[in-house]
């Protein structure tokens, strides 16, 4: 099953773990991603502030559970504060309820990625997006 | 299409980030699993742990460790039923909670070399499958995966290490019937040496030494194969440490690095499992009252980070272990002036000597209890539980330098080399790692200062009390006792009058009943070749008595 290629962009990683951060810095510099700008906070606070410093990011890849502001959190605040709204923000969880996925669509993200992903998940993802972003042809 | 190492070159983050994890939640089900057995049957904290270990699961499946994220996936399940159930809240399920948090820990640091992950995880999990009543249940993906695994690495011709887990209980039950066997054996030999002295030398008989004196042999093999099994890496226990000294440092606002060396080292689960408490009293103490604060630090030369060694070495048939700082080493003149205040004798030359005071109980507690809110480092309890194991524990420090304590321990407990004594027609066993000397008793050596035995051994004075009044035999003495044995216990020398040296013997170690009392001079017994029971000495409880007749 094939999918359409995504190209490099501009991107924010928030999570807490450092190991997720080495992951996602593998699936930026390699295959069809390599080239991308990869910014990385390690907690929701650091996030939101360098979503507030990049409006031009391609998409911000947030984890749900997170000390110092969640993922929730920092979504509801960016509602309230109306920062940036046009960049795509996708929630990464590792089980997630539909209540859960349901409070954060209300809260503004596009999507979910669920934990254990592989590289090509996070692709496709990214893919699918900028399919979707694309001018109409 | 291998996406399960597409983050393979992450191993060691993997491991870094992992570990901490399986090892707070090792800790916490053996705070549960004491809480349980002491009646306290509540499991609200456990709800974190599940989070823990689906993140462990989750990071286990990204680099495609299949046998940990198996082990994770069990313990979560077991995690949920005793949340959801508290008829569920059993020793048994305590004991499988344990054992798997213990085993993720292990096959987390080993996960550099997946192929000795192996058949352990698959094991453990179908336990807890069995223990929850799902055993039929697919587990879908682990399972898979693990499988292929397997085939992978049988294609590879890799030598697939069969480990099994056992119950600890088993490989105790194993020893206790080749004790049985021991005591069996010497009735054969006693029958031998019967019918040699009846009907003198034979074919038969020839026949008959060799038979016995093979088995002697391939009992002696069997010991060491079954003490083989019970040995564990050290590593379980140093492998705590790490998370407990980050934490305290950055309490006490230092910086310090915890270095470990020899984490391979093996001892016996009965003495690992009783390290644990006597190391972090060292290490507190390392860190507290050792290591300088930053500044000091800088401005007498030294980095600003200060190092903690933690070192394990096998000597023979012993294990040595060295906590060392690089701070600025004992007081003497605090420990001396403490000591005074204190009213004890204060050597004022001996650097030793004063350095040997700060493991006196009481010492070490009274002024750490004031300086460092409730934090009561007690050195004199790590000596204490030292001596206990049949060990012993010295320090070693320069002025500026830092200190260092050494403790050296048995690889077991579980048999004993003993020297076999006599008191009053009793056989007791002597532990040898604590006899310093045995000695025969010259008329006119023993000395009576204070009603109190002395003698002179190796120029100094020492205490020597008498076997039969100490161990309560009851037997009137008629003649004075031949030898006595110099117990030691760290710095401290006793000595024991008895009747007869019989020999050295290894001797399988057996509880005591508690009822029958006496806990200070007796630590367990054992049943000698003869088929006699004896009493094991206490040694180190001897040598601390404070007052002996």
């Amino acid at each position: 099953m094939s999918h359409a290629t995504p190209r490099p962009g501009t991107f924010l990683v928030v999570d807490d773990s450092a190991l997720h951060h080495q992951m996602y810095r593998l699936i930026f510099s390699k295959g069809p991603l390599a080239g991308s700008t990869v910014y990385h906070a390690m907690n929701g606070r650091e996030g939101y502030a360098l979503l507030a410093a990049h409006p031009e990011l391609t998409l911000v890849l947030l984890d749900l559970n997170m000390p110092e502001m969640n993922g929730l959190e920092l979504l509801s605040r960016r509602q309230a504060e109306g920062l940036h709204p046009h960049v795509p923000v996708v929630l990464v969880t590792t089980e997630s309820t539909p209540e859960d996925e349901a409070r954060g669509r209300g809260a503004g993200a596009w999507d979910y990625l669920r934990k254990p992903f592989q590289p090509a998940d996070v692709e496709r993802l990214i893919a699918r997006l900028q399919a979707e972003r694309a001018p109409a042809a | 299409m291998d996406h399960d190492n597409a983050f393979g070159e992450l191993i060691q983050e993997y491991i870094a980030e992992s570990l901490p994890l399986a090892e707070a939640v090792t800790d916490a089900f053996l705070a549960l699993e004491r809480r349980w057995r002491d009646g306290d049957t509540d499991a609200a904290d456990a709800a974190g742990l599940k989070g823990t270990l689906h993140t462990l699961k989750g990071n286990s499946a990204m680099m495609g460790l299949a046998p940990i994220q198996l082990v994770a996936h069990v313990l979560e399940d077991l995690t949920a039923r005793i949340l959801a159930d508290t008829a569920a809240r059993t020793e048994a399920a305590a004991a499988l909670l344990v054992e798997g948090s213990g085993l993720l820990a292990d096959l987390v640091q080993a996960a550099a070399n997946p192929a000795a992950l192996g058949g352990a995880a698959e094991e453990y999990a179908g336990r807890v499958r069995v223990h929850l009543g799902t055993a039929g249940d697919p587990v879908g993906q682990p399972l898979r995966l693990e499988r292929r695994n397997i085939e992978r690495r049988a294609d590879a011709g890799a030598d697939a290490s069969g480990t099994i887990r056992v119950d600890f209980r088993r490989l105790d039950t194993m020893l206790e019937i080749f004790g049985e066997a021991m005591i069996e054996r010497s009735a054969l030999l006693e029958v031998y040496r019967g019918l040699t002295a009846r009907y003198g030398s034979g074919p038969e008989i020839a026949d008959l030494e060799r038979a016995v004196s093979a088995l002697g042999a391939t009992m002696k093999r069997l010991e060491t194969a079954l003490m083989q099994t019970r040995l564990l890496p050290i590593a379980t226990v140093f492998g705590r440490f790490g998370r407990a000294v980050r934490d305290l440092a950055r309490d006490e606002r230092k910086r310090v690095r915890l270095v470990t060396e020899g984490d391979d080292t093996r001892l016996d689960k009965t003495i690992l499992d009783r390290l644990g408490e006597p190391l972090v009293h060292l290490l507190s103490n390392a860190i507290v009252h050792g290591v300088e604060p930053e500044a000091e630090r800088v401005r007498v030369g030294k980095p600003p980070e200060a190092t903690v060694l933690l070192r394990a070495a096998t000597l023979a048939d012993q294990v040595q272990i060295t906590v060392a700082d690089d701070g600025r080493g004992l007081d003497t003149d605090r420990i001396v002036a403490k000591a005074r205040a204190l009213g004890l004798d204060a050597p004022s030359a001996d650097r030793e000597a004063i350095h040997a005071l700060i493991f006196v109980p009481g010492f070490s507690t009274a002024e750490q209890v004031s300086t460092v809110a409730g934090r009561g480092v007690g050195l004199d309890a790590a000596a204490a539980a030292i001596h206990a194991l049949g060990g012993g524990i010295e320090v070693a420090s320069e002025p500026g330098r830092g200190t260092s304590f050494t403790l050296t321990l048995p690889l077991t407990l579980a048999i004993v080399r003993s020297l076999i004594v006599e008191v009053d027609e009793e056989r007791y066993a002597v532990p040898l790692s604590h006899v310093a000397e045995t000695v025969r008793l010259e008329p006119g050596t023993l000395h009576e200062i204070n009603s109190r035995g002395v003698a002179m051994w190796r120029g100094s004075a020492i205490h020597v009390a008498d076997g039969g009044q100490l161990l309560g035999t009851g037997a009137t003495r008629t003649a004075p006792r031949n030898y006595y044995v110099v117990l030691f216990a760290g710095p401290r020398r006793r000595g024991l009058l008895v009747d007869r040296l019989v020999g050295h013997q290894d001797v399988v170690v057996k509880g005591l009943d508690p009822t029958l009392g006496r806990p200070d001079v007796v630590s367990g017994a054992t049943i000698l070749g003869d088929g006699r029971v004896a009493c094991i000495l206490d040694a180190a409880g001897i040598v601390a008595l404070r007052e002996v007749a």
